[in-house]
């Protein structure tokens, strides 16, 4: 079931470009992006326990800074990518260092207030990101070769998207996943079994920061623009609802959540103004009634008819 | 007599003005076992929790093997062979057996490059697996702890603090609420723990039973300072122990 799944998987992202025009492969690069975007999230809240409302903070700051390492400096892209992450990954630490002294809804604020700090910046720092009018990203280019379509920068994006995939479940499986995990449980035993708690939620802030900023490196991949409006709450809104659909505590429902509620935010972009009550609703009910998330819930439903 | 593994020397703390614990001293032989007990509120889990560095005392020494570890950070104790079970259980209860085993283990797994990124360490593996056949957890390997029932839980307490491979093991009610079969398996375990293998066993228990036939050495406290030290059967026979646990009257008249 499982290897038929990831089979179809592969089929899909293989086939794609061969079958489908530029909306599609558009979509398929925002989506995968937003995984990326999810997975971080899904290892600092599902993994480690701590509440980060400040993930489109990370995501923009990887964004601009690999936009401007790649427009302004003219650094081939996977270079800006790594610069994108590790900055963002920096400010993810010193959020860390705030944030040890926090927990629960103290650290949920703390967060989300540095979130719309960050906003504020992006969208007042005219000299360095363009302030309100944004940012023109110029095409990311490697040796001579530039990405200027969404069919250019698919193949790239599916390649960071599995590798940072990959890095999810590595992570999950080593002793670091345990030790978070263990954090998330029990802070008090977590320490009795030599695991220095404080260090383990650093690493989890600054690994999801990381996360975010290679997702913003995705996105510039294939887009010629970023505008600080996109990188408010409503961003982290969405991928911490997209995580809380898929299941959270699951790499799965990272994953799918991401694209599940990616296919449906892309269709609620019709009605903008309702864009953000239907995240609050769907978020609630999932909440309410299914708050292991959609896969299981799936499962749940899905077993319990065939045993009857 | 042998060196301690574990003294405490004058040890004191106090909670915004209420001492807890005044002027306590104690010294444990290696491959002993032994007691902390006392009436409820007398400071035993208070001292406990002092040794594994969970509160800071305000006053004395705590130096285990000859290195003084008053001032190290709790997450420090396991690395040094320190282990400790809870009183009111502490398990990782979202995750099963094999991975609180596995986190119990977490400071052995990270030798090499290959035990840090493997989800079954091999330096590991074989040892958890003998703990979890030891204590009668294999059944449960992959069950979550919240789903394991009460007497499985403690046990898993246990068990994931012997994956320390500790050299000291700070046990604190361990058998609170077990069933006097599941009582009668601990008091095996737990001689055969220290008998066979040497291990250094500090219990704070009020199943005296328990403590009577596994202790080596029981010290007994009241209102946070010692009363009395001894073999089992000196300690039961203290009349300042007797009053502590049933008052004066019935110390004077029986």
């Amino acid at each position: 079931m499982r290897i038929f799944g990831l089979l179809l998987a592969a089929i899909v992202l293989i086939a794609l470009p061969f079958f489908t025009t530029g909306y599609v492969i558009y979509l398929a690069n925002i989506l995968l992006t937003f995984t990326v975007l999810c997975l971080g999230l899904h290892i600092v809240i599902g993994e480690a326990g701590q509440f980060s409302l400040a993930h489109a903070a990370f995501y923009g700051i990887g964004i601009y800074v690999t936009g401007i390492a790649g427009t302004k400096y003219g650094l081939p892209f996977p270079v800006t990518m790594l610069i994108g992450g590790v900055a963002a990954a920096a400010v993810g630490f010193v959020i860390g260092v705030i944030a040890l002294r926090m927990r629960d809804i103290y650290l949920a604020l703390a967060t989300f207030a540095f979130g719309e700090a960050m906003q504020w910046l992006f969208q007042n720092w005219d000299a360095v990101t363009g302030g309100p009018n944004g940012l023109r990203i110029a095409p990311a280019h490697l040796f001579g070769h530039e990405f200027v379509t969404d069919k250019d920068a698919y193949p790239v994006v599916v390649l960071f998207a599995l590798l940072m995939i990959g890095l999810t479940i590595l992570i999950s499986r080593a002793r670091l996943g345990r030790a978070l995990r263990a954090v998330r449980e029990s802070e008090v035993a977590a320490q009795a079994m030599g695991i220095p708690v404080q260090r383990a939620k650093l690493l989890a802030f600054g690994l999801s920061a990381f996360f975010a900023g290679i997702a913003g490196g995705m996105f510039t991949l294939f887009s010629t623009f970023i505008h600080p409006e996109s990188l408010g709450f409503s961003t982290t809104m969405l991928a911490l609802t997209m995580v809380v659909v898929g299941g959270l505590g699951s790499i799965g429902g990272a994953v799918g959540g991401a694209i599940v509620f990616g296919l449906i935010s892309e269709l609620l972009r019709q009605a903008p103004s309702f864009q953000e009550i239907a995240y609050g609703l769907i978020l609630i009910i999932f909440m309410m009634y299914a708050p292991k998330g959609l896969f299981a819930f799936l499962a749940d439903k899905f077993g319990r008819a065939r045993h009857g | 007599m042998a060196n301690p593994l574990l003294s405490v020397e004058n040890l004191t703390i106090s909670f915004g003005g209420i001492v807890a614990v005044r002027d306590f001293s104690i010294a444990v032989e290696p491959g002993t076992i032994h007691a902390l007990i006392g009436p409820n509120g007398a400071g035993k889990s208070t001292t406990f929790n002092c040794i594994s560095r969970l509160y800071k005392p305000n006053a004395g020494r705590i130096i285990f093997d000859g290195q003084e570890i008053t001032h190290l950070p709790s997450s420090a104790m396991a690395g040094l062979g320190i282990a400790r079970s809870f009183q009111n259980l502490e398990l990782f209860n979202e995750l099963t057996v094999l991975e609180n085993m596995l986190i119990g283990a977490h400071v052995h797994c990270g030798g090499s490059f290959g035990d840090r990124l493997a989800a079954h360490p091999p330096a590991v593996m074989r040892e958890i697996d003998a703990i979890i056949e030891r204590t009668g957890l294999a059944p449960y390997r992959e069950t979550k702890a919240r789903n394991l029932d009460f007497g499985h839980q403690k046990l898993l307490e246990l068990a994931r603090a012997l994956a320390i491979k500790p050299r000291l093991l700070l046990l604190d009610e361990p058998a609170a609420g077990l069933r006097n079969r599941e009582i009668a398996a601990l008091d095996t375990l737990l001689t055969d723990l220290a008998r066979k293998e040497g291990l250094t066993i500090i219990i704070v228990e009020h199943v005296m039973a328990l403590v009577m036939s596994i202790s080596d050495r029981v010290t007994v406290l009241n209102f946070g300072t010692k009363i009395a030290e001894g073999t089992p059967a000196e300690v039961k026979g203290n009349t300042a122990v007797i009053e502590a646990y049933l008052g004066k009257e019935v110390a004077l008249h029986g």
